[in-house]
């Protein structure tokens, strides 16, 4: 019976206790790539506009998604300028996204699927693929009144949110 | 229509061809792909905006016949059915088909609608020496141009046992001439046999070499190891105590008895 308590007592000496880590990186498998930089025309002195009629160009950008019913997209289009002259008066916004271009077909119902609240564009990414949505954007000045001359830039947020 | 860009990257070259549909909805592989032997189709990029109301049903169908057998040998469906008019883009990998299965295309469309500003481009990708003879530069080029060197021997066969003769200036120069004719023959025959041995043997060569590079991707069914070893030997006898043999006994025993019987009867004769 002594000797079954040593060999016990030395094995609890022996027994060795250690944390082995587990490191994991996530990356989103939802990407976003601008596909066409957004210019301003000046049709009139009054007015900056995206719109081809216009002399604009629309801002396009394109969704990547590994997964489908993952993630949704949300895109903002401008209600400020992030450069400007100092405007002293007052400058009306309107835009609209849209689903330009399609990976797969049925991608067309994202448009039917959206929802729009002020100036916010949401619409789910149910199916894995690419995307691309085309955003415009008008703004005008006061009531008829000419923009100051000078630099005038505008930012579309374009985010994943996933589900 | 022929291959618009070209990338190297190691020895394979990749490309992708210009719109297959620039010209119609309808299109013949020949006039689309390079015709490089050992070419492969790696995928098929496409574009189109459809043009449909809504709720009409449609299909359109990107699609490839099959040129050595029915059927298709690439075939991609939209299913635009209840979906508004929008513009796709596509890419479709294909596992590296070869040229020769690839037949005339088009663009295919089931139900109502119309199909506009079609793009449709194929990747492809070669080895330039899929063909060895095709560039000296490729690995496996074998190098059949060869120049036939001949010489032209020229001797004088002066017979050492002929005796010492001697002829006036008439008869000396008409012999020289007869002599510079008979030698001009024979130059004449022994270069013909030199040229003619010369072809023969390049024609062996050739021959040779031909042959060596249709067998040059045969593996060398020669070299195959044979797996071998040693056998050992297992088989014993295990130790055993054998009983004496009775009937040897006895048959050994009767032989004592009569040999011993017959040494006896000489004695019992001198007796």
């Amino acid at each position: 019976m002594k000797k079954l308590v040593a060999l016990l007592a030395l094995c609890s000496m022996n027994a060795v206790a250690e944390g082995v880590p587990i490191y994991g990186t996530i990356e989103s498998k939802c990407v976003i790539t601008t596909d066409t930089v957004g210019v301003y025309g000046n049709p009139t002195p009054n007015k900056l506009s995206t719109t081809a009629a216009d002399g604009g160009v629309e801002a396009i950008i394109r969704y990547d998604v590994i997964n489908a019913n993952y993630y949704k997209a949300r895109i903002t289009y401008p209600n400020s300028f992030s450069t400007s002259p100092s405007l002293t008066d007052v400058v009306n916004w309107t835009g609209s996204v849209s689903v330009g271009e399609v990976g797969d077909a049925a991608m067309s119902a994202y448009d039917t699927n959206k929802v729009e609240y002020n100036n916010v564009y949401e619409t789910d990414l149910s199916i894995a693929g690419s995307t691309w949505f085309k955003v415009s954007s008008t703004a005008t000045y006061g009531y008829d009144k000419s923009f100051p001359s000078g630099n005038y830039s505008a930012v579309v947020e374009a985010e994943c949110v996933a589900l | 229509m022929l291959a618009s860009s070209y990338s190297y990257c190691s020895d394979i070259v990749y490309g992708s061809t210009n719109n297959a549909a620039s010209t119609g909805y309808q299109w013949v592989m020949t006039n689309v792909l390079p015709q490089q032997a050992g070419l492969e189709v790696t995928g098929v990029v496409y574009r189109y905006t459809t043009v449909k109301n809504t709720e009409d049903p449609m299909l359109v169908t990107v699609q490839n016949k099959n040129a050595l057998s029915t059927g298709y040998i690439f075939r991609s469906t939209d299913d635009w059915s209840g979906l508004p008019s929008n513009t796709l883009n596509k890419f479709v990998p294909t596992s590296s088909i070869p040229i020769e299965y690839w037949g005339n295309g088009e663009i295919a469309i089931e139900g109502q609608g119309e199909v506009k500003d079609a793009n449709i481009i194929y990747n492809y990708q070669y080895d330039p020496c899929f063909d060895p003879q095709s560039n000296p530069e490729c690995p496996r080029y074998i190098n059949t141009d060869f120049t036939i060197a001949t010489t032209v021997i020229e001797y004088i066969e002066e017979d050492p046992n002929k005796p010492i003769t001697y002829k006036d200036d008439e008869q000396e120069e008409a012999d020289s001439k007869k002599r510079s004719k008979e030698k001009k023959k024979e130059r004449l025959e022994v270069a013909l046999q030199v040229v003619s041995v010369a072809l023969m043997t390049a024609e062996a060569v050739a021959q040779a070499e031909a042959l060596l590079s249709m067998n040059a991707q045969i593996v060398n069914y020669e070299l195959n190891n044979i797996p071998g070893g040693t056998y050992l030997e297992d088989a014993s006898y295990l130790s055993a105590q054998l009983p004496d043999n009775n009937s040897g006994a006895r048959n050994g025993l009767a032989q004592q008895i009569l040999h011993n019987e017959m040494v006896e009867s000489q004695y019992k004769s001198e007796k």
